[in-house]
């Protein structure tokens, strides 16, 4: 007879979809991120948690050069997508961040209409051949994002006269829109309602069949329950990166339990 | 590690539902401890005392099972503050279960003390309620100290409860071969015996839990184990 433990619960190793390896960023003279290596696995939600100013966000956009905007930031180091090197000179960032897309912690819809917003990645890429074509992705993007049907009947009207959660949800729906493989999500819940988080949370494990999700949050409970994997940044350090399971109820290093447990700030 | 919390609130709601803890596991102590000592002195004032004390037990597992929910509600602990949590739950129903054992041996005494006494019978069961407590203290200790290997001790000695209990058992079987007027206290006897080597068991199952909450996985279950009373037939 099979042994009828509980083996479903183990994780299994997916792929690796994103590695870094030694991964130093520089801000001018500030060293914000020492040193890191992770790797990042397919169809899994990795979360990073840590205090303000640890270097988790830092690293976040590292992995599609959001950096690369910041004409101080400086970085060093290796990090590769499906194997391939994403700072080598041939990689253009464009089409990078069309396959690692990003959702930022403020809603930041462009000055268009709420379609417009939507439809906007498809297009540059030329994801579409029609207009029925484009229309279903935008509605697919709406419906995944939990905005449809608040959304339907105002397509044409501008996506900055949405409310605060309304927003950063029409920022998910840009974000899914060009079908991201790797979806990176800075805090994309800290202006929402409960409802519109679980129903955000309910994306991410959507997402998960197919994609890489890497989530920046501050909420434990939150990372406790949309992650497999989390790591724990500290001062610039990876402190410990470990299953989701093991870091909540039984984490390696001390400083990981007092961040956790609340007892550091 | 810094032991407070931020939130000094929470660092005060678990002190509290660890304190109803200890001050339950001092009740469940006093219980065994009575209800032996009240058989082997047919002491039927004190029988009945042990008897109406397992409410204040009982009401006291409410209680914590109350504080502790409301810290998960409140708080939704991780790591250690969970494992406490979840350790101080499992640790209130072992001990609620020990109460009961004790009443019912208190319950018990109040028929045997109508029957004359069975060889020195209420002496063995006094010995082993001795030291199942003294398991029960170390276990409660070893919660307070956070200390495994002290929780990993009171696990091994549930072998010699065990053994008392194995002794006792045919002994009794003995005394009831001899004269069938021997039953009846005999079998209330053998029920006391039975009672205080699952109070064992459950004793056990708390040190296991402070292990649980020290090093963050149960122990190993390397334990022989010493209840052979299940294959024993008349000889």
């Amino acid at each position: 007879m099979n042994d009828m433990r509980l083996i479903d619960r183990k994780t299994t190793m997916n792929e690796i979809k994103i590695a870094a390896e030694g991964v130093d960023v520089f801000y001018g003279e500030s060293h914000a991120l020492k040193d890191v290596s992770v790797d990042i696995e397919e169809r899994t939600v990795t979360a990073f948690i840590g205090p303000s100013g640890c270097g988790k966000s830092t690293f976040l956009r590292c992995l599609n050069r959001m950096n690369d905007t910041i004409p101080t930031a400086r970085v060093t180091g290796r990090i590769t997508l499906d194997g391939e090197d994403i700072y080598a000179p041939s990689v253009d960032p464009v089409q990078l961040r069309a396959k690692v897309g990003m959702v930022f912690q403020k809603p930041n819809p462009f000055p268009k209409s709420i379609y417009d917003n939507v439809a906007y990645g498809p297009r540059i890429h030329g994801l579409s051949r029609n207009k029925a074509e484009l229309d279903e992705i935008v509605e697919n993007s709406l419906r995944r994002a939990a905005l449809w049907d608040e959304a339907k009947d105002r397509l044409a009207e501008p996506g900055t006269g949405l409310s605060g959660g309304q927003q950063q949800r029409l920022c998910i729906a840009r974000a899914v829109a060009t079908a991201p493989e790797v979806l990176l999500m800075d805090e994309p819940c800290s202006a929402l309602d409960p409802i519109a988080t679980a129903q955000v949370e309910e994306l991410i494990d959507e997402l998960r069949q197919n994609f890489s999700v890497v989530i920046v949050t501050h909420s434990m409970q939150q990372a406790a329950r949309v992650s497999q994997k989390t790591a724990f940044f500290h001062l610039g350090h990876l402190v410990e990166y470990d299953d989701t399971d093991t870091i909540f109820q039984n984490p390696r290093d001390t400083r990981t339990e007092s961040y956790i447990t609340g007892r550091i700030g | 590690m810094n032991n407070a919390h931020i939130a000094s609130a929470f660092d005060r709601d678990l002190e509290r539902v660890q304190a109803m803890l200890m001050k339950m596991g001092g009740l469940v102590e006093t219980a065994i401890l009575d209800g032996a000592k009240s058989l082997e002195a047919r002491d039927l004032e004190l029988a009945d005392s042990v008897r109406k004390g397992d409410r204040a037990i009982d009401a006291l597992e409410e209680q914590v099972n109350a504080e502790a929910t409301r810290v998960i509600a409140l708080r939704a602990p991780t790591a250690r503050d969970l494992r406490t949590v979840m350790t101080v739950i499992k640790i209130s129903a072992n001990l609620e279960r020990c109460g009961d054992y004790a009443k019912n041996m208190a319950k018990r005494t109040t028929v045997l003390a109508e029957t004359p006494p069975v060889g020195s019978a209420s002496v063995s069961i006094r010995k082993m309620a001795r030291e199942v407590q003294l398991m029960l203290k170390d276990a409660l200790d070893a919660y307070v100290q956070r200390d495994a290997a002290l929780a990993a001790d009171v696990i091994q000695r549930d072998e010699d409860v065990d053994q008392l209990y194995n002794a006792l058992f045919r002994e009794l079987l003995t005394f009831m071969m001899e004269d069938p007027r021997n039953i009846t206290p005999c079998m209330h006897l053998h029920f006391i015996a039975k009672n205080i080597e699952r109070m064992g068991d459950h004793v056990t199952n708390m040190a296991e839990q402070v292990v649980y909450l020290v090093t963050g996985a149960l122990p190993d279950e390397s334990r022989q184990k010493q209840d052979v009373t299940a294959y024993v037939s008349e000889e």
